[in-house]
């Protein structure tokens, strides 16, 4: 039978099964991860409870592979987004197989990772550093330093423009630089001399960013990149750690701050809501829209646990982590990504 | 035909010098190994005493059952975890039963242990991973927890070794100094010189071990270890017996007293080379009869925000003789949290319980700081380092280094200026006062003058104000409340005058001028007759020539000599010389 037609008598039966199944349990549903630990009482050294890469199956959390305290970004491989690749304290991690099947691709050279970025077309691995960003084109068989550029190393957030490869955009101790040539060149974008927690491109607009900070609140840009200029008043003084762009709404954004905790955005960050009410603290490290199921947001509240609301925000349950301090929630679609 | 003699007859000394030591070194480390291995509790048996047992090769059949239950229960510590795991690999020489030795291999699979964020994590981890990669030189990368086979484990672990070694023989070590955690570097280079296979590997690791207990031996008082530190708990910086040095002192040089219950730290270093020091560390490391000044330079942590160079330079002064020492760095924040800038330690015949130290800080505490150091989100920061650093956020700390606090010493004088900005979480200072001063004057002068112990004589004048508060324990803490701020110190030994009030009128007729504003400055000629300038923020000169930091050493003085980026430590004693060549891996002994 040629291979074409399996394909599609294989896509046909996931079609059909997709509607006959509840939503939680559809194959086409993405898997939601968590990076988080439980480090209320561990110190380097001592136990540690069980704390890393979580994965969210119809039956609840399960925790994939090892125990690790220190895991700070997440990204997938787009041809096989089984594979994982992880931004942690001893390295760049490849974690196949739904994120089971781990593998230190960095040495010695390099530590305390803090996010990975995959470029979709090309596969290039980006992951920023405690001093640095470097690149590997070949799978992570090797690196390459490509922040040497950058007036000061240490790079908290990095991204590729989904749609343009090589160009990036770059977080660190001193504002958002923006690069078109693969990291040899780097310009400011803004918020200069404002220290970087993370970096999103919106799924609706790609031309669209954020860009969260230390104490100087949300920043934004409509260029694609090229210039960021602050939102207003919303986080200045506090410190904000996430921003998520709801897939099913262009103008919804919401982001996460200790202190702000949750406030969403429906038109486009012009104005913001706060949505803790139900919550035990507001102190939020992460957040993330469900793109399978629409109104539905999850809130990592910091040693708390993970929290879920179907209504965006207005009431909120329990959803599991117990204890955990959540440093990134993604979804990473069951397939190759498209797009 | 000279040299060749000379060295002869070097060699021969040594031995000779050796050979009357030995049974005294090996005796104090086999005290250390029974302590472990005829451990009688409380407390569970761990690995300590599996190891310390099959070092003796007793009791195989527990030591392997103990280990499984042990394994069973979920491996722990990160890479404090990984160097009990590896003596017991290293020392079960066929002792093991073959499940213990299963279960002992299956944990370096299934436990990820985290590499961690200092110096000493790295080089623990590194060692370890190293000696088990060559313990299972074939293994594919699906028998690691690094997902990389023996090989590539190996491999990236030398490198790092290689890189450490380099960086601390030019540019001085990182995490300096300190009397706890000098045991962990003493671990990897005492089992690299034990049990590495490669003679490279294994040479360079006996030359750090001489490298690292030359770092201490000069600056030890009877086992203490003295002046400025990288990094100290706080029962360690007031109690100075307190810390691992006093195991080490005690073992290497057989001076001071060791801990009750010898720390593990020591344990696992006699398990595996347990190297004895030649006999020229042996003199340095007890020859007090002349006073003298040691100076050394050493590395900053990491600095991954705020900061153009990943490191920056330290400037130590420590000056000893046998009644006390004095030892300070130039101040600032060189080190996270647990950094201790100066001090005086006086002698006492037994150290047990007894707080023979003076000193004052900067209670600094900052969100900077620890981002400086620290990749970690800022609002949990404090709140984390709390956990194990009790006293990190306290304005009554004694602790740590402060970017407010500008420190010189010349001899046995110390200056330290505090110019605090607006702002800063606690202003003020703080001065620790022992419950073990045997008396202390305040002068209407201004002047604090104390007696400590049988001795050591202190006068301490404060630039301004102060009130005295009580320390939990025992003691009192001077506290000044002004943002402008100093302290002069001078030592003198109680052997050069009659008694305090002739100390204190020696003092009193000490030129001395002193000035808060713009910033704070000092002038003050020592009781050694040397003329001090001091301006906060300024470059200190004695006698009108400005202190050259720009060609500070990693060792000067009158034991230790290298220079900086030199790869080479030259040791002194009398004719004797001792010289460690990092570039080619060589020991030369000569006698001049």
């Amino acid at each position: 039978m040629p291979r074409s037609t399996v394909y599609n008598r294989t896509v046909k039966f996931a079609i059909l099964l997709a509607a006959l199944l509840p939503p939680l349990a559809s194959a086409a549903d993405p898997t939601l991860y968590a990076l988080m630990s439980v480090t209320k009482e561990y110190v380097v050294g001592a136990k540690l409870p069980p704390s890393g890469l979580f994965r969210r199956d119809p039956t609840g959390w399960s925790h994939a592979a090892y125990n690790h305290p220190f895991l700070f970004g997440l990204d997938s491989d787009p041809a096989d987004p089984s594979t994982l690749y992880l931004a942690a304290g001893n390295g760049l991690f490849r974690a196949a197989k739904n994120g089971e099947n781990w593998t230190l691709l960095t040495g010695s050279d390099v530590t305390e990772l803090r996010d990975v970025s995959i470029d979709q077309t090309t596969g290039a691995i980006y992951y920023g550093y405690s001093h640095g960003i470097r690149v590997s084109t070949d799978r992570g068989k090797t690196w390459r330093e490509i922040g040497t550029t950058l007036h000061r190393k240490f790079t908290e957030s990095i991204r590729v423009d989904r749609t343009k490869s090589g160009t990036l955009l770059a977080g660190g101790e001193e504002g958002v630089f923006r690069s078109t040539d693969n990291g040899a060149t780097w310009k400011l974008a803004g918020a200069a001399g404002i220290q970087i927690t993370h970096l999103a491109q919106s799924s609706h607009d790609a031309c669209r960013w954020f860009a969260t900070t230390y104490l100087a609140g949300l920043y934004t840009s409509s260029d694609c990149g090229k210039t960021f200029e602050s939102v207003g008043p919303i986080g200045v003084g506090r410190n904000l750690y996430d921003i998520a762009f709801d897939p099913a709404s262009p103008t919804r954004v919401a982001i996460a701050g200790w202190g702000p905790g949750i406030q969403i955005s429906d038109d486009g960050g012009k104005t913001w809501q706060p949505r803790n009410l139900g919550l035990p603290t507001t102190e939020i490290t992460a957040v993330i829209f469900d793109p399978a199921h629409p109104g539905r947001v999850y809130a990592g509240v910091h040693q708390e646990a993970l929290y879920v609301s179907d209504d965006l925000g207005k009431t909120w349950r329990k959803d599991g982590l117990d204890g955990s301090s959540i440093t990134r929630l993604k979804f990473v679609p069951e397939g190759p990504i498209t797009r | 035909m000279k040299t060749l003699l000379a060295l002869a007859f070097a060699t021969l000394y040594m031995q000779v010098g050796l050979r009357a030591e030995s049974p005294d070194f090996a005796t104090r480390k086999l005290e250390i190994i029974d302590a472990y291995a005829h451990y009688p509790g409380p407390g569970d048996a761990g690995y300590a005493q599996i190891a310390a047992k099959l070092w003796h090769h007793e009791d195989p059949a527990w030591c392997s059952k103990r280990l499984e239950e042990i394994l069973a229960a979920g491996p722990s510590g990160d890479m404090f975890w990984m160097y009990p795991v590896t003596a017991i690999a290293q020392l079960d020489q066929g002792q093991l039963t073959p499940s213990a030795r299963q279960a002992l291999k299956n944990s370096w699979k299934t436990y990820m242990p985290y590499r961690g964020d200092t110096e000493n994590h790295f080089l623990l981890y590194y060692s370890t991973l190293y000696l088990m990669s060559q313990y299972w030189p074939t293994d594919g990368p699906e028998t690691w927890f690094t997902g990389k086979s023996s090989a590539d484990n190996m491999e990236e672990a030398r490198q790092w070794i290689e890189n450490w070694v380099k960086l601390t023989t030019t540019r001085g070590q990182g995490e300096y100094d300190s009397p706890h955690y000098m045991g962990v570097y003493l671990i990897p280079m005492s089992y690299l010189a034990g049990w590495a296979k490669d003679p490279a590997m294994k040479k360079r690791a006996q030359m750090m071990l001489e490298y690292l207990i030359a770092d201490y031996a000069p600056e030890n008082l009877e086992g203490l270890y003295v002046g400025a530190h990288a990094r100290v708990y706080e029962d360690q910086l007031v109690e100075r017996w307190k810390g691992v040095s006093s195991d080490f002192g005690w073992l290497w040089f057989g001076v001071g007293r060791r801990l009750p219950m010898p720390d593990n730290y020591v344990l696992y270093y006699s398990l595996a080379s347990g190297y004895e020091p030649p006999e020229i560390l042996k003199k340095i490391g007890t020859d007090r009869t002349a006073p003298y000044t040691h100076i050394e330079r050493k590395r900053t942590r990491n600095r991954w925000r705020f900061y153009d160079d990943l490191h920056g330079p330290v400037y130590k002064t420590t000056y000893v003789r046998k009644e006390y020492a004095v030892g300070s760095d130039q101040g600032g924040t060189l080190q996270p949290i647990q950094e201790h800038s100066w001090d005086v330690t006086w002698s006492v015949p037994d150290p047990r319980g007894v707080q023979n130290t003076f000193f004052t800080v900067q209670p600094f505490s900052s969100i900077h700081e620890l981002q400086t150091y620290f990749v970690f989100n800022p609002d949990p920061a404090i709140e984390g380092v709390v956990k194990s650093k009790k006293t990190y956020d306290s304005p009554d700390k004694l602790l740590g280094g402060s970017p407010h606090e500008k420190i010189f010493q010349d001899m046995d004088t110390v200056v330290a200026l505090y110019d605090i900005p607006p702002g800063t979480r606690f202003p003020g200072i703080n001065g620790f006062f022992s419950k073990d001063l045997t008396e202390t004057r305040e002068d209407p002068s201004g002047w604090i003058f104390m007696r400590a112990g049988d001795s050591t004589f202190i006068a301490c004048k404060p630039l301004q104000t102060y009130e005295w508060k009580p320390i939990a324990g025992g003691g009192r803490r001077l506290f000044s409340p002004y943002p402008k701020n100093g302290v002069v110190v001078q030592v003198a030994a109680q052997a050069e005058y009659p008694d305090l009030a002739a100390f204190g009128r020696a003092i009193l007729k000490l030129p001395l001028e002193t000035s808060l504003e713009p910033t704070p400055r000092v002038r003050f000629r020592t009781l050694r007759g040397r003329n001090i300038d001091f301006t906060y923020g300024g470059v200190p000169s004695v006698n009108g020539t400005p202190t050259d930091y720009q060609h500070w050493p990693l060792f000067g003085g009158p034991f230790l000599e290298a220079a900086v980026d030199s790869e080479r430590l030259v040791m002194k004693y009398g004719r004797m010389r001792r010289t460690l060549d990092f570039r080619t891996l060589n020991i030369t002994d000569t006698l001049q």
